[in-house]
């Protein structure tokens, strides 16, 4: 069988397949999920991933961006993948969900950090799951004869010491906006972000009632509308995906700089690559310099640990 | 002009057997001849191009002490070294010599006019005498050689070229566009009739070749530009960066292991992967790794895999090479169709449907498939297989030429099929079965002993249609008899044609050569100039003149590495002095003749403070477009100027 390439675009998911005679390479876009951030087109290596953002007509609705996959540039390498903050992208060769430069770590998985201290858990609490704008948070209560407890019975259990609470967490689309921490009324929870970062709004260049920021964020409460009508920014819960900046009309009005991205420790160029293009030269450099100084630090040790550990005893 | 001598001319008129005394009337021919100014002998012969022939000019140049000879035979194409080897040997200039084509152009076209034919052969015949007035002596050119040949494609038919004149002692170049040699022959399996491995006794060749002292081997390179003539070829190549250094590579493979990336194999036609770091095939000649940087992400894990090696170097450019040989074989080779237009087979839209090349890759152990032939839809064996005859061959709308080696090949595909799966039903639906050729009428019977079947369908009428549950095929045809015929296989095998390499005509372009009706490069001569070209010094080997099977194309190597060493063995070349000459004096150097010159063998050059035309000879076709372009009559054709064809002229139209 000759190649042949299948392409299908609905408004829930993009899905781009490609059959040779004896492989299947699959790439799906659950549009359900993606904020149309532009991390992966920024980084896609065949330049196959454009973002298009609406056009502006009258004030009805949030302009989100629309993501499209060149289905003849793609080579289902994974690299989108990888870089996803809310894991709206998946590679799949047949039918496994292979990411073949993770596999190979030519790219690294993101570090996505959500750590449950569960025995500080109140049963009947679900503020978290509540407070997780993505829905990836669920709260379930597991009883001493191993029955699942509703809330409301969890609530009025009466020796609440005897029941389990589990918190599971669908990580792989967790930017780590820290709602849920931040929520959470016994601080049992602590989440890291994967993308750090800074942010700010010259609100003076924004266009009268102009609100496309507030309206595509994917996290609530992050840009608010003040009183005053202008946009005000709240840091803590920002992923720094970057959408907003993309929708706003006005250049420089929206100022956003990624300065580290949390990652799997790696070596290679493509993602080093990446780095520049998704924070800086200047923070790649860091990152660089971080990496020969630990190299140099292992250099040093191997050869003069016989000293070192003369010295120590 | 300076006439010192007496035109004294001789008319020797041919029977050529039946050929032209059947129709035209040589005795009166002759007769007419010796009523021509000049003429101071005429007589006919059975054969003059026979020894007695031969010798009965000699001895008339002597006893009529004949200046100049006209002989009304057949095309000058034909004989007319033969007749100036004859009057030289009597001591008379061999650019004496005019002759009139009574054969061609009169016996042979008119048979049943023979009181016309005679009356044109008259005509020639004045024609010639006058032309034969004006003539003059000239002496050939002579030019040296460079004594390196270069060989264009690196498959079957180029690997024979190259070890032959190898073999011989000349240095050759041997360029190729993939990054590896070997050619279709090595995406093979087995070959027929014998059923040999293909890689196995191509292999060796392929080793040798790299080996080889003389042999310089250029590959994933191009050939932009051919400048010179023969014995003096100028050849620009472009070495297309691997980034892999040729010298550091050792060929282990770390770096495809360590890649990420995964490109569909143009060398599997694209039926699995190779890496974006990778070698075609693991007996690749050079066993050098290449990265497709259309699809590398630039990871650097090769790099790292290569360690101290440090073979991998992303800063390689284009590389450009300048070659100077004395001839060039050119061994192209074919491409094969892939009948995506042709709706009535469903290639491209059914999963089950594959072409004979793609056949051969799934055969192959190292393929895909390691081997096993699967089907494409659900990865099982296929239990009945039908291989379809002459898809785009024999089609006048597509590829009128029947491609030759399909029926066997086919016959090949099933006998290897049967071997390894032998519960598979196998088809072969066929409109002819064309088996000539050592072994190959046995080897069909052995298919057929092997309980393959085969079914005479028509050539046009033939559909298939695909059950879209269980993806089996449907083939409707009608056999000989009108009938038609319905066979539901598991899958098809399409036995498309051969055809032209991509980039052919651009190749045709740079090298001058001419290109057939079908696309393929033309030879000198069908029958006696195969290999040859119309282009002095460059030769044709293999299926880049037009389908044929290994066998012929390795002769045809081995024969082009002969006419090849022809040229390469002389120190000097003579060509014919037949070119354009300027008068100086009367040249302006406008360029005109520089504009019109289709060969480049014309610059107007700068000399003594004036602009003046200059021919390059042994690039001078001697096609006279210079001539009539002129303004003054300064550049003039020798022995085709205006004084020799206007007398040719003016005796044609006064009896």
């Amino acid at each position: 069988m000759p190649m042949r390439i299948w392409k299908t675009d609905t408004p829930e998911r993009l899905v781009i397949e490609r059959r040779l005679h004896v492989h299947k390479h699959k790439l799906e876009l659950d549009r359900t999920k993606c904020v149309g951030c532009e991390l992966c087109s920024l980084i896609c290596p065949r330049e196959a991933i454009t973002v298009k953002v609406p056009e502006k007509n009258g004030s009805e609705g949030p302009r989100k961006p629309v993501i499209d996959v060149d289905e003849e540039k793609c080579q289902f390498c994974g690299i989108c993948n990888c870089i996803c903050p809310f894991g709206a992208i998946k590679v799949l060769k047949d039918g496994q969900p292979i990411i073949p430069v993770a596999e190979s770590e030519s790219f690294p998985r993101l570090l996505r950090e959500v750590v449950v201290d569960v025995s500080k858990c109140p049963p009947g609490c679900k503020e978290c799951e509540d407070a997780c704008p993505l829905g990836l948070i669920k709260v379930s209560v597991v009883g001493p004869d191993g029955r699942e407890l509703s809330l409301e019975e969890a609530k009025a259990y009466p020796r609440p010491e005897e029941l389990k609470v589990n918190v599971e967490i669908d990580l792989d689309g967790c930017p780590g906006c820290r709602l849920c921490e931040l929520k959470c009324p016994e601080g049992a929870i602590r989440a890291v972000k994967v993308i750090h970062g800074s942010i700010r709004i010259n609100t003076d260049l924004c266009p009268e009632g102009c609100k496309d920021c507030v309206d595509v964020c994917p996290v609530p409460g992050t840009l608010t509308v003040g009183p005053d009508g202008k946009v005000v920014v709240n840091e803590v819960t920002c992923v720094y995906c970057g959408v907003c900046r993309l929708v706003c009309p006005v250049e420089e009005a929206i100022e956003l700089t990624r300065t580290y991205i949390r990652h799997e420790p790696i070596k290679s160029g493509a993602w080093n690559k990446a780095l520049e293009k998704l924070t800086s030269t200047v923070h790649l450099t860091r990152e660089l310099v971080a990496k020969s100084m630990e190299r140099g630090q292992e250099v040093v040790e191997k050869r003069l640990g016989w000293i070192i550990a003369r010295s120590g005893s | 002009m300076e006439e010192p001598e007496e035109i004294r001319i001789g008319v020797f008129v041919c029977h050529c057997g039946l050929n032209i005394a059947g129709v035209v009337d040589v005795e009166e021919v002759t007769e007419y001849a010796k009523t021509l100014p000049g003429v101071v002998h005429a007589e006919h012969n059975p054969y003059t191009c026979s020894e007695p022939g031969q010798k009965a000019i000699k001895e008339a140049i002597k006893k009529y002490r004949l200046n100049r000879v006209v002989v009304a035979s057949c095309s000058p194409r034909m004989h007319e070294p033969t007749f100036r080897q004859v009057i030289q040997e009597a001591g008379l200039n061999p650019y004496l010599l005019e002759m009139a084509n009574i054969r061609e152009h009169c016996s042979w076209c008119h048979s049943h006019e023979p009181r016309e034919a005679t009356e044109k052969a008259k005509d020639l015949v004045r024609m010639a005498v006058a032309k034969a007035r004006h003539l003059r002596p000239l002496k050939p050119i002579e030019v040296p050689v460079t004594n390196r040949a270069l060989v264009i494609g690196g498959g079957i038919a180029g690997i024979s070229a190259a070890l032959n004149l190898a073999e011989m002692g000349y240095k050759v170049y041997l360029v190729d566009r993939y990054e590896s040699i070997g050619g279709h022959m090595a995406q093979l399996d087995k070959t027929f009739p014998t059923l040999d491995c293909s890689i196995c006794i191509e292999g060796p060749l392929m080793v040798d070749v790299a080996r080889h002292p003389n042999i310089e081997l250029i590959t994933y390179a191009e050939v932009k530009e051919v400048e010179g003539y023969v014995g003096n070829f100028k050849v620009k190549v472009e070495k297309k960066p691997r980034y892999v250094d040729e010298s550091k590579c050792t060929g282990c493979g770390e770096c495809r292991d360590a890649c990420p990336i995964e490109v569909p194999n143009d060398w599997d036609m694209f039926l699995g992967v190779r890496k974006a770091i990778d070698v075609p095939f693991d007996q690749a000649v050079p066993l050098v790794y290449r990265i497709d940087r259309d699809h590398c992400i630039e990871c650097y894990k090769c790099v790292e895999a290569c360690g101290p090696r440090e073979a991998i170097d992303f800063s390689q450019q284009p590389e450009e090479l300048t070659l100077e040989v004395g001839a060039i074989i050119v061994a192209t080779g074919y491409d094969i169709y892939l009948p995506y237009d042709d709706p009535r087979y469903g290639y491209g839209k059914y999963d089950n449907v594959i072409t004979a090349l793609e056949m051969e890759r799934l055969h192959v152990a190292a393929g895909p498939t390691k081997g096993v032939i699967r089907r494409a839809s659900d990865g099982k064996v296929p239990k009945s297989v039908a291989f379809i005859q002459c898809v785009g061959s024999r089609d006048v709308t597509r590829f009128p030429y029947c491609s030759g080696i399909c029926c066997m090949y086919s016959i090949k595909n099933a006998v290897l099929l049967k071997e390894k799966h032998p519960e598979t039903e196998v088809y072969i639906l066929y409109t002819d079965m064309r088996t000539n050729y050592k072994g190959y009428e046995e080897f069909y019977n052995r298919a057929k002993e092997l309980g393959i079947k085969f079914i005479r369908i028509d050539l046009e009428k033939r559909q298939i249609l695909e059950d879209p549950k269980t993806k089996n095929l449907i083939i409707r045809a009608e056999t000989e008899e009108g009938k038609t015929i319905e066979l539901e296989v598991e899958m098809v095998v399409l036995a498309s044609a051969m055809v032209p390499k991509a980039g052919t005509k651009d190749l045709a372009r740079v090298l001058g050569l001419s290109v057939g009706p079908n696309g393929f490069f033309m030879e000198a001569h069908p029958k006696l100039r195969p290999i040859e070209t119309l282009v002095d010094g460059i030769f044709i080997a293999g299926c880049c003149q037009g389908p044929k099977d290994i066998q012929f194309s390795v002769a045809q190597g081995a024969a082009a590495a002969v006419k090849a060493a022809e040229i390469l063995s002389k120190k000097a070349l003579e060509i014919e002095p037949l070119v354009a000459a300027v008068d100086e004096v009367r040249c302006r150097g406008c360029g005109r003749c520089e504009e019109v010159c289709e060969f480049g063998a014309i610059k107007v050059l700068e000399e003594n403070g004036r602009l003046v035309a200059r021919v390059n000879e042994a690039l001078c076709k001697g096609c006279g477009a210079c001539s009539v372009r002129c303004p003054t009559g300064a550049i003039k054709v020798r022995n085709f100027g205006p004084e020799q064809i206007r007398a040719q002229a003016i005796a044609a139209i006064r009896r």
